[in-house]
């Protein structure tokens, strides 16, 4: 009799089924977990540990059992990397194998592993607890797999915003090209907000160009600067002969009147003493040698008229009030003679006699012109009268990094298909991704279109949290005014020189404290007359022929403004005992290394034998304990010296050149000591 | 040679074999530095390291490391050549003398401590190429 209790029969089969297929997955589930790629790595990785030699850092070494990871809710990562990399941050591990192997470098100290995990920096599938899925090597469906280590840095700069970031050289290497290359006149990039980038005014050329110069200019800038900062804009010959036509047609400010100037008697070898004297090559490089702050000028003959040439030397200012260039206070003879001087010297031989203005009226070229001249973006680098801006004509490139690279242009060539060779082919060659490109032809080597590419693949678009990102505050910008500020811009000497954080840095520490660290007298002499005080520096202070009361003016002003109370507080009342410890403390630290004292010693650092009358002793003080501080990247080492150690080599550095009463030696008009 | 490289080789032609794989896809960024670390003959770590070589060191090592800078000529007693010093091979050797300077080690003083104006990496990137400017010489 069949019992009504018991299920029927079919559905004995079922359940029997069911539970052969639980078991099933439950045993394939059991032994694809035992026998996962991370358990074997694990169990490698105890074989290791017991044959690490170090036995302290053996207990601490991590205890390889299960699952490790490491989560950052801010950041949305989990990262289980150290499931398998267990010698990580373990130095007993230096030389295992790659896998357990300790992290290279000192990075680990300043990225703890429990704090930023491991894809922040290398990119990869953080959750991945297998080699393939992890993104080792580029795999299907995964946009960042890891990095490679050519190229990391791009990730360096997520994080670190400053254009100086530290231990990243390439990365920095392709911020700084971003700035002097000009792409914030086209482009809006974050963290280069700051960054200024004008090519000349542009609004007197008529006067100033020779014309056949600038047909060969606009079609290609590197035929006659080989460091041109203007890209090549690849125009046809029917753009560029409606862009010269306006350009010649600019004829806002015609030369400053040369009256009383014989060019018949102008003298170019004087010219050739005044280009030497002045130091022109400080800025500007001639036959490839010399500074780049201005432009090369060994073909400037070829390029400008004289009546022009001699107005911009004779006042930079009114033509370019952007530029650089400082206002040299010469004679008309003198700038005369210079002018010649350069004319005739840099020039291509068969350059021929200067042809007279020529008036432009062509008024459909000129309007044509006026078209290509908006269409192409000039206004974004030059100022040009009856424009105005609208806005910068490239796209943004705030989170260019996270562009979906399927949907991007490669112009058919082999690559694989990522942002980041996006965007070194955008660079290499604009025009050759297959759509047209209003971007000019930089032509950038392509290690710096490379180290381009990884400052701008650290712009994403979504941003991380404030306490993960490291970035320097912007300086206000400095406009000195009354007398010194027209000094301070007549002389340009924020071209060079940095105050409160702005300016160039072509020079010396920061002038925050000039005052509290030269002696007043002598950088009286010195404006006059700047000798060099590193004589194996190249780019030296220009001789501006300023007037003596000019030289004064500036003295007296930074003596009363740009001070460091610390620094004048500093007791000056040295014993005999100070000076002489200073002077043992000088040969043991080896200074002589790089310092001349008594025509002895190296050519690195300043020539010490007049410190008595040309620097303050707080300054030496604080300058010995802490050079870094003032001055980032500096030679001098700081050697951490104690407060009295520091003392007593500022008692000696400070009896150089001053007579035991604290009186100057000859030349006699140079006060030492207090003021 | 070691097993290593016959073990991959033979990988190689049996992959070879099998797949007939197409070239896989070009990485220009990379191999635009690769290209570079090629050409200088050095690895990443120590092409920044030859950096701050150039900045801190070679006034008076000189550029290729044999204690001929521009300064060196200044010196007494002499800039050593780093390319032949046996000492260099000591990577901790050569850290010490970097980071605490010459004296550190009892020689002269006139090699200066660079421990307080570089980062321990940055140190690091120093010592590696240093050890690489000996390597190339051999």
């Amino acid at each position: 009799v069949r019992d009504p209790q018991l299920a029927p029969p079919r559905l004995h089969v079922a359940f029997a089924a069911l539970g052969l297929a639980f078991l099933a997955i439950f045993s394939w589930v059991f032994f694809k977990e035992q026998g996962a790629e991370w358990r074997s790595a694990q169990a490698r990785f105890r074989e290791l540990q017991a044959t690490v030699k170090n036995p302290h850092q053996l207990a601490q070494s991590a205890v390889a059992a299960g699952l490790q990871q490491v989560w950052l809710p801010d950041l949305g990562r989990v990262d289980r990397c150290t499931t398998c990399h267990l010698g990580v941050d373990d130095p007993a591990f230096a030389t295992a194998p790659l896998l357990f192997r300790t992290h290279p470098g000192t990075w680990l100290t300043t990225h703890p592993v429990e704090r930023y995990g491991c894809t922040v920096c290398h990119d990869g599938q953080g959750e991945a607890t297998d080699y393939v899925h992890a993104a080792h090597k580029p795999i299907a469906g995964v946009e960042h797999p890891m990095r490679p280590l050519e190229t990391i840095e791009a990730n360096c700069g997520a994080c670190h915003r400053s254009l100086d970031p530290p231990d990243a050289p390439r990365l920095a290497e392709g911020r700084r090209l971003i700035a002097e290359s000009g792409c914030v006149a086209c482009h809006d990039i974050p963290g280069f907000e700051r960054v200024t980038f004008r090519g000349p005014a542009l609004d007197s050329l008529g006067y100033k160009l020779r014309p056949g110069w600038l047909e060969g200019w606009l079609k290609d800038p590197k035929s006659y600067l080989a460091n041109s900062k203007m890209g090549n804009f690849r125009l046809s010959d029917a753009e560029i002969s409606s862009l010269r036509a306006l350009l010649l047609s600019q004829k806002a400010r015609g030369p400053l009147e040369a009256t009383g100037v014989d060019w018949k008697k102008a003298d170019t070898a004087a010219g050739r003493a005044i280009f030497g004297e002045v130091r022109c090559v400080s800025c500007h490089a001639v036959n490839g040698r010399g500074g780049t702050m201005g432009p090369e000028l060994s073909r400037i003959g070829d390029k400008v008229r004289r009546a022009w040439l001699f107005s911009y030397l004779k006042d930079p200012h009114r033509e370019q009030p952007e530029t650089a260039m400082l206002q040299y206070r010469l004679t008309d003879t003198q700038v005369r003679d210079l002018t010649a001087f350069l004319l005739d010297e840099y020039r291509t031989t068969d350059v021929g006699p200067e042809p007279a203005p020529a008036p432009y009226q062509d008024a459909h070229a000129v309007a044509e012109g006026r078209t290509v001249f908006v269409r192409r973006g000039c206004y974004g680098c030059h100022e040009l009268e009856g424009i105005h801006e609208p806005g910068k004509i490239g796209p943004s490139l705030a989170g260019v990094a996270d562009r979906d690279p399927e949907q991007l242009p490669y112009g058919g060539k082999p690559v694989r298909r990522t942002t980041d060779n996006y965007i070194f082919l955008k660079l290499e060659q604009p025009d050759a991704l297959g759509a047209p490109s209003l971007m000019p032809t930089f032509s950038f080597a392509p290690a710096q279109a490379a180290r381009i590419t990884l400052a701008l693949a650290s712009l994403h678009k979504a941003d991380l949290p404030a306490s993960r990102v490291v970035k320097e505050v912007p300086p206000a910008p400095y406009h000195p005014r009354g007398p010194f500020g027209e000094l301070v811009t007549r002389y340009r000497c924020l071209s060079c020189h940095r105050i409160g954080g702005s300016g160039g840095n072509l020079s010396t520490v920061p002038l925050d404290r000039i005052g509290s660290q030269l002696q007043r007298d002598y950088l009286v002499g010195y404006l006059l007359n700047p000798g060099a005080v590193r004589v194996s520096v190249e780019a030296r202070m220009p001789v501006f022929h300023m007037l003596p009361e000019e030289a004064r003016t500036i003295a007296d002003y930074v003596a009363t403004t740009f001070l460091d109370d610390d620094m004048d507080r500093y007791d000056r009342h040295f014993t005999p005992a100070d000076v002489n410890r200073g002077e043992t403390l000088y040969s043991q630290l080896g200074c002589v290394a790089c310092h001349q004292l008594n025509l002895q010693g190296g050519y690195v650092g300043p020539d010490l034998s007049n410190t008595g009358r040309r620097l303050r002793p707080g300054w030496i003080a604080a300058w010995l304990m802490a050079p870094n501080r003032y001055k980032p990247g500096t030679l001098q080492p700081d050697y951490g010296l104690s407060a009295a150690d520091a003392r007593a080599l500022t008692a000696y550095l400070s009896s150089l050149g001053v007579g035991p009463t604290g009186t100057a030696r000859p030349p006699a008009a140079a006060g030492g000591g207090r003021k | 040679v070691s097993s290593r490289h016959v073990i991959l080789a033979l990988f190689l032609v049996a992959a070879g074999c099998h797949h007939q794989a197409p070239a896989p896809p070009a990485d220009p960024v990379v191999d635009a530095l690769r290209a570079e670390e090629q050409t200088a003959g050095l690895t990443y770590a120590e092409g920044q390291g030859k950096h701050l070589f150039d900045q801190y060191c070679a006034t008076c090592h000189g550029d290729g490391g044999q204690g001929d800078g521009q300064n060196a000529s200044n010196l007494n007693p002499p800039v050593p050549d780093l390319t032949t010093s046996k000492s260099v091979a000591d990577s901790s050797y050569v850290r010490r003398v970097i980071t605490e300077g010459s004296a550190a080690v009892g020689r002269s003083p006139l090699s200066p401590p660079w421990g307080r104006s570089l980062s321990r990496q940055e140190i690091e990137y120093v010592t590696l190429y240093c050890q690489a400017l000996a390597k190339k010489k051999h």
